[in-house]
């Protein structure tokens, strides 16, 4: 069985791989990038040889190219170290066209070109744009830059050895100097007892100097109770949904208003406010460069995340389709076995009414129909992250749970009548059972095995979310992710989310498929078929 | 006790009741009544009373949706000056505009009868879901059968149905949308690009359910070939599951494209879903309800009744059920 399920999910993985390649050609080939401008108002205020410098800049934040202007090559020599100060300077002005160049510039302009296009770049010069009287139009100064369309192979390759993250002492650049590297364990956790305070709190805590985090291994009172930062997710950085954030982390964090609670400092102040010090990550050069930071911290692990009331988007998205997912066991499948046990009874009329509604009406159409109905019966329509009640979450959970009730409600009727029609039940019928024993030893067990099929998947799809039940409601969800990325050309949000939803579809197959091989001893997936 | 009225046969008593011979040759031949299918489908139809009353409303429905128009000359713009012509009740427009047939469900956001609006929109909805319906249909049952049948195919298939299954549809519409204008025509072929894919596997999964049955192994050992044993055999059975089907694909197009709609990616056309889409802030405005609620109502009814009739269609198309 083990090795079954280990082929299974390289199987999975080979097509997860496959899903985002496909994605990736879908949204950085074949749409036209051109598109991500429509609605930008910086685009439209910039003119000439600006508003060409802007796009490729912009398309590289996007994720289509890599560019590289002229004057970051020249400024990286400077600070390598290989040209002076005054070279930098002679170098770095271009002229009107390369005719008009410096000689210092000629020199180093043929140098950027060569270099550049020795590795596949594209290298684009814009000469001036001047108006008749010789004056420069606006932003039409000339311009030199280098790009290169980043190829499909390469920028799946580099998605999926980036995807997941070791911290490690080596994540600060080597030639910052911030005392002795490496990881300290200590049994009293620093955040919990500040310098000053004499009786101690037991907390054990991984700390990490030279690393990303400040905190990798950590206790605190939210669930799950003990937090690691060793290792963290990468599924794609947003560039306009969240802005430079990871998908996985834009998923996960709390949201709504800020929790205030006293916070001790480092330096032993203390302030009422939100920040989670347990978060704290690095930021080079961070601890002056504000005077708050200066105030608080004592080094450049200054970068840290807030309590928020709310739950995540993850978070809302799964208690909602969770509870409809129990709900629409709990009452679909026995009134789908009512309904086959009184076939053709007033129960299954009304039943195969109820289906043949759900199936038929749009989904929108009945959603609207419940959320009226909900309105009109004094519940609040509309979710309020930062209210505590709990009857907002009914109308959500009723327009999950009513779709998914009539969906098992119709399986279960369905296999429970092919089992009861089936050859071994009229045989045990003739041999003298009673129809008790027989729908409790025999029809039962046999018409649940294609569920059970099913439960790991609902269980998985509960956290994708529901487009329509989180808009309609305004759920501050998971489900609505997708869409908002593809209608604000994010990328990066795109192609992770999708990575995302693939694992969690591979994932419920797998264990649907053990599932039902642990209920049914017949079915094996090890042994050949006869 | 049956009393049989023998001047009703029409036949004289002597030829009645003469003595037959036993013949050998006639005994071998056997007598039934004479059987066609596609007329026992109706006659199984028929049988049931609510049947003829749903494609009554189907056939009116489409009528409406069809010939309506033509008749009306509908133009959503025509009263966009008038200031008083706009989101008006179906009380306030008959008084405005006059007692007539098109102002029955009151007037739109830029003065357009509600009542031509929903039929122009059903038209196109109703249109999308057949065109796709027809193509999805043709190929997924062609594909899903060879499918099925080969073992070398099915291997391969089998794979591209666990990638391309995986690919959020939302994402290749959206895709689509963008990279053609989004037209009726954009529309259908975003829809049907992929969506023949997952007909063919649930036809591939029935194929293999029969396609190994002991009458078929039998078959195949005297001697039947491939193909008649697929005309004969195997296609029968699948005709029902066919129709049914294809009774939940029609209203689910029309339902997946309110979806679209609603959620931004719908076509240019003013379709069902995009009045719906349009009209979903007139839903809490109290007078202008019936904006919203109309198009809803008939894209429910298209559904329902669709589906009804594709439903008790798919029964009545079950060989089973002729007896």
């Amino acid at each position: 069985m083990g090795k079954y399920i280990i082929k299974r999910l390289l199987h999975g993985m080979v097509s997860i791989i496959c899903v985002v390649l496909i994605v990736m050609v879908l949204i950085y080939t074949l749409l036209d990038r051109g598109k991500i401008f429509s609605g930008d108002p910086n685009f439209n205020h910039t003119a000439s040889n600006n508003r060409i410098i802007y796009q490729q800049s912009r398309w590289e934040d996007f994720g289509y190219l890599d560019y590289v202007p002229y004057a970051d090559y020249i400024n990286e020599l400077a600070l390598k170290g290989e040209i002076d100060e005054d070279t930098r300077a002679a170098a770095v002005l271009i002229g009107h066209t390369p005719e008009k160049d410096s000689e210092t510039a000629a020199k180093y302009v043929a140098e950027f070109t060569e270099y550049y296009q020795s590795r596949g770049y594209k290298i684009e010069r814009l000469d001036a744009d001047a108006k008749r009287n010789g004056q420069l139009r606006d932003g039409g100064q000339p311009q030199l830059y280098a790009t290169r369309d980043i190829p499909l192979l390469q920028r799946a390759f580099t998605y999926f050895t980036k995807m997941f993250f070791v911290d490690n002492i080596h994540y600060v650049p080597d030639y910052v100097d911030m005392g002795k590297r490496g990881l300290t364990f200590t049994l009293y956790d620093p955040v919990k007892n500040p310098a000053e305070e004499t009786k101690k709190v037991f907390s054990p805590a991984i700390l990490g100097n030279g690393t990303l985090h400040k905190y990798l291994l950590y206790f605190d009172g939210k669930f799950p109770f003990i937090h690691q930062n060793l290792l963290t997710l990468n599924l794609g950085q947003s560039y306009t949904v969240n802005r430079g954030v990871d998908v996985f982390t834009t998923m996960t964090e709390s949201q709504g208003a800020y929790v205030l609670s006293s916070v001790t400092y480092p330096t032993g102040v203390t302030a009422d406010r939100a920040d989670d010090l347990h978060t704290a990550s690095y930021v080079q050069g961070s601890l002056n460069a504000t005077a708050s930071n200066a105030q608080w911290f004592t080094d450049d692990y200054t970068n840290v995340t807030t309590h928020k009331k709310g739950l995540s988007r993850l978070g809302y998205s799964f208690v909602i389709g969770i509870i409809s997912t129990i709900m629409s066991y709990v009452l679909g499948l026995p009134i789908g076995l009512a309904m086959a046990l009184r076939k053709d009874k007033l129960l299954d009329k009304i039943g195969t009414i109820y289906i043949m509604f759900i199936i038929a009406v749009p989904s929108l159409a009945y959603i609207f129909l419940f959320k009226a109905l909900g309105g009109k019966a004094g519940l609040p329509t509309l979710f309020d992250m930062d209210s505590s009640g709990k009857l907002m979450y009914v109308l959500p959970v009723v327009s999950l749970a009513l779709p998914a009730i009539a969906n098992l409600m119709k399986w279960m009727r369905r296999y429970m009548i092919d089992q009861m029609n089936s050859d071994y039940v009229k045989f045990a019928r003739s041999g003298g059972l009673s129809e008790g024993e027989i729908f409790t030893k025999h029809v039962w067990k046999n018409a649940l095995i294609p569920i059970v099929h099913g439960i790991p998947g609902s269980v998985l799809g509960a956290m994708t979310g529901a487009i329509i039940t989180e808009r309609v409601y305004v759920v501050p969800g998971a489900g609505n992710l997708l869409t908002q990325a593809i209608n604000r050309y994010d990328n990066g949000v795109i192609v992770g989310v999708t990575l995302f939803y693939a694992v969690l579809s591979v994932l419920s197959i797998i264990l649907g498929d053990v599932l039902m091989a642990a209920v049914d001893p017949r079915i094996s997936f090890t042994t050949k078929d006869r | 006790m049956n009393t049989i009225n023998l001047e009703k046969t029409g036949l004289s008593e002597q030829e009645l009741f003469s003595h037959v011979d036993h013949s050998a040759l006639e005994s071998e031949k056997i007598v039934a009544p004479r059987y066609s299918y596609w007329r026992s489908v109706f006659r199984v139809f028929f049988r049931k009373k609510i049947n003829i009353f749903v494609l009554a409303l189907l056939g009116l429905l489409i009528a409406f949706a069809y010939i309506y128009p033509s008749l009306v000359d509908y133009d959503p713009f025509a009263n966009l000056m008038d200031p008083n012509s706009k989101h008006l009740s179906p009380a306030a427009a008959m008084a405005y505009f006059g007692k007539d047939l098109q102002w029955i469900l009151g007037a739109g956001s830029s003065g357009e009868s509600t009542f031509d609006a929903i039929w122009n929109g059903s038209r196109i909805s109703i249109s999308l879901a057949l065109v796709c319906g027809a193509i999805n249909m043709t190929v997924g049952v062609i594909v899903g059968s060879i499918w099925g049948f080969s073992k070398r195919v099915d291997a391969v298939m089998t794979e591209v149905y666990n990638i391309i299954g995986n690919i959020p549809q939302i994402l290749l519409i959206s895709v689509m949308a963008m990279l053609f204008a989004p037209t009726f025509w954009t529309m259908v072929f975003a829809l049907t690009v992929i969506g023949w894919l997952f007909i063919a596997y649930f036809i591939r999964t029935q194929v293999v359910i029969i396609r190994d049955r002991e009458y078929n192994l039998a078959s195949k050992c005297l001697g039947t070939s491939t193909v008649k044993i697929a005309m004969k055999n195997i296609l029968p059975f699948m005709t029902s599951v066919i129709v049914t089907l294809l009774a939940t694909e029609i209203p689910s197009y029309i339902s997946y494209e309110v979806f679209l709609s609603y959620i931004g990616l719908g076509m240019s056309d003013m379709s069902l879903g995009r009045l719906i889409y349009q009209a979903e802030s007139a839903m809490v405005t109290p007078g202008w309800e019936m904006e919203f609620w109309s198009p809803v109502a008939i894209a429910s009814i298209i559904t329902v009744v669709l589906y009804v009739v594709g439903q008790n269609l798919g029964d009545a198309s079950d060989p089973r059920t002729h007896m």
